[in-house]
């Protein structure tokens, strides 16, 4: 169940693909929704660590739109409500993530995402 | 500051210390020890703290593990009769519940058992306090403990009740709270999960090590060597958001469709706190930048049971195969799917250090990192732990579980640093390329020594020579 918190923090890290690598594009991807607790602490402390326009994209390519292009200055509970449900409640179960970079793709099976790389493309 | 008589739970002494500070932390409150070693000494099951408040009393009964209690602590002695001079001299403390409160009288021992005449005397000693109340064994408004503490008497055989009253010290004082995260023990058992495997570590001691992460609400917790999970249920207990990794995904899988770690943290009600696990290597990680977490918290495997492992390949390949696997990558059959890169063995002193680094890179500033080192016991010396030491990194708790001839030690450190650090880069280090002036840690090579049974190195090279014909 790849959330988009956690594909927010993920890059390509093939040996070379240092630049563009981020991020990851997914592909033929199976969503499930879930409820998580809420928690406005959490989302907060995590907020600094975002990339907030790939965010916003990814959460496009899934279907999301309730967050604004900009992250706001002011967090008001609507805004922290959308991010809570786009960060932790979208899970992707099966699919791919692609790097936008040297293409390589990195399976999503029983939303555990295979990460690993092959000989030739680690340092 | 007031004083307060902490009664611990017999196991895992060294733990005790440890866990009540990271609670006092955590909460964000003072607590003092004795400065005495004697009243420090971790093999007392007796502690005297003093504490600001009760409701700070409240929260180490709630949280720590190896407290069994605690009381309002009103006096102690070498014999009864320095015990109850003390206490007379605090009366103020307790005669508010002289008129018409219910109590109740506990006696107990510490390597005793008081026989049931004398307890019944004890009690009766302390009749000066006068008090009036009814006695209530099931629903008193409050409890008096009075503990002997004696001498152990390491596997000696005596008679019954012999040695009565020949205790080091007696402790006396009022109920406030029994532990409550005791219980969690039980709750957490290995045996009871739904989902395990035979490198799972032991309820108590995650529990332990979830306590020395600080892990609580709004916290980000990571452990990459995740296996079966054990670190991550406690930590998401207690409130944390859980990532994992681990180079083999079949361990956090599972045999079933949904992931094992995913039924087992079900379970536990904490399924939507394990935020994702993630197959990677951690030598080679897709972490896109540092200070993501608040705490790393892990449990490397040592090889004994399942060795360490990273990508690569134990020997380079020569130039046919390495064309032939190039051939194979680009064109791959269909059931070379999917592809299961080679490992290398990750040798244990190379990864205690390459681990230090990492989370000096993945924390937050104050983060801390918690992890098991096993080491050898007659080899072992502090040092070993400095060895594995960067800048930024400071060790605050190292406490031994002692298996006898090995053991394995619980390190807490903290990152003391804000600055900004690379990520390690995880080079392979040539393992017979030792600086001849640098101390070899413990840990090293463990698993040979290990299943070598920790002899020393000449004891094997004559054990081998006998073999020879």
């Amino acid at each position: 169940m790849v959330r988009l918190l956690t594909h927010n923090l993920l890059a390509c890290h093939v040996k070379g693909c240092t630049s563009n690598n981020f991020p990851l594009q997914f592909q033929n991807v199976q969503i499930e929704l879930r409820e998580a607790d809420f928690n406005a602490d959490f989302l907060k402390n995590f907020l600094p660590k975002l990339e907030w326009k790939a965010l916003v994209d990814s959460a496009k390519d899934l279907g999301d739109t309730s967050l604004p292009l900009e992250q706001p200055e002011m967090l008001d509970d609507e805004f922290l409500k959308n991010l809570h449900h786009v960060l932790l409640e979208i899970h992707v179960e099966e699919g791919s993530m692609t790097c936008p970079n040297c293409k390589h793709s990195y399976p999503i099976s029983n939303g555990i995402p295979n990460m690993l790389l092959a000989e030739h493309e680690i340092g | 500051m007031s004083k307060y008589l902490v009664v611990f739970a017999q196991a895992h002494q060294e733990f005790r210390v440890p866990e009540l500070e990271s609670v006092a932390q955590l909460y964000n409150f003072k607590i003092s020890l004795s400065d005495e070693p004697e009243e420090r000494d971790p093999s007392r099951p007796f502690m005297i703290i003093e504490l600001e408040s009760e409701n700070h009393v409240r929260l180490l009964a709630k949280r720590c593990i190896l407290i069994k209690s605690i009381y309002e602590f009103y006096g102690r002695g070498s014999t009864y009769e320095v015990l109850h001079l003390r206490n007379r001299a605090k009366r103020h403390m307790w005669e508010r519940y002289i008129p018409e409160t219910s109590f109740k009288f506990i006696v107990a021992a510490y390597n005793h058992k008081i026989p049931q005449h004398r307890q019944k005397e004890v009690v009766e000693s302390f009749a000066y306090m006068g008090f009036m109340g009814k006695i209530d064994m099931k629903t008193p408004e409050i409890t008096l403990g009075c503990f002997e503490e004696y001498a152990t008497r390491n596997g000696q055989t005596r008679e019954r009740h012999e040695g009565d009253g020949d205790f080091l010290q007696v402790y006396f004082g009022r109920l406030i709270e029994e532990g409550t995260a005791r219980p969690l023990v039980q709750l957490f058992d290995v045996k009871k999960r739904s989902y395990f495997g035979n490198t799972s570590m032991e309820a108590e001691i995650s529990l332990l090590m979830a306590n020395q992460t600080l892990a609580c609400s709004g916290k980000l917790i990571y452990d990459p060597f995740m296996g079966t999970g054990s670190m991550a249920y406690p930590v998401a207990y207690f409130g944390a958001q859980v990532m994992g990794s681990d180079i083999d995904g079949r361990q956090m899988r599972g045999k079933q469709t949904t992931p094992g770690v995913f039924r087992a943290a079900s379970q536990y009600g904490v399924a939507s706190r394990i935020i994702d696990i993630c197959t990677f290597d951690v030598t080679n990680n897709p972490w896109r930048c540092g200070g993501l977490f608040d705490a790393i918290v892990t449990d490397p495997p040592y090889g004994v049971r399942a060795g360490a492992k990273r990508l690569g390949r134990k020997k380079e390949l020569d130039a046919d195969r390495l064309a032939l696997y190039h051939e194979h990558r680009t064109n791959p059959r269909p059931d070379d799917s999917p592809y299961i890169p080679p490992t290398r063995p990750y040798e244990l002193s190379d990864l205690a250090v390459d681990l230090v680094l990492l989370a000096r890179y993945l924390l937050k500033p104050g983060g801390r990192l918690v992890f098991f080192l096993p080491t050898v016991t007659d080899q072992y010396e502090e040092v070993d732990i400095y060895t594995m030491l960067c800048d930024g990194m400071e060790v605050i708790a190292n406490s031994l579980q002692d298996f006898g001839s090995w053991g394995r030690r619980l390190v807490t450190i903290r990152k003391v640093t804000s600055e900004l650090y690379p990520p390690p880069d995880f080079s392979i280090r040539d393992s017979e390329a030792q600086d001849e002036t640098q101390r070899v840690p413990a840990h090293r090579h463990f698993r040979e020594k290990y299943f070598q049974g920790f002899k020393k190195a000449e004891e094997v090279e004559a054990e081998n020579l006998s073999h020879l014909p």
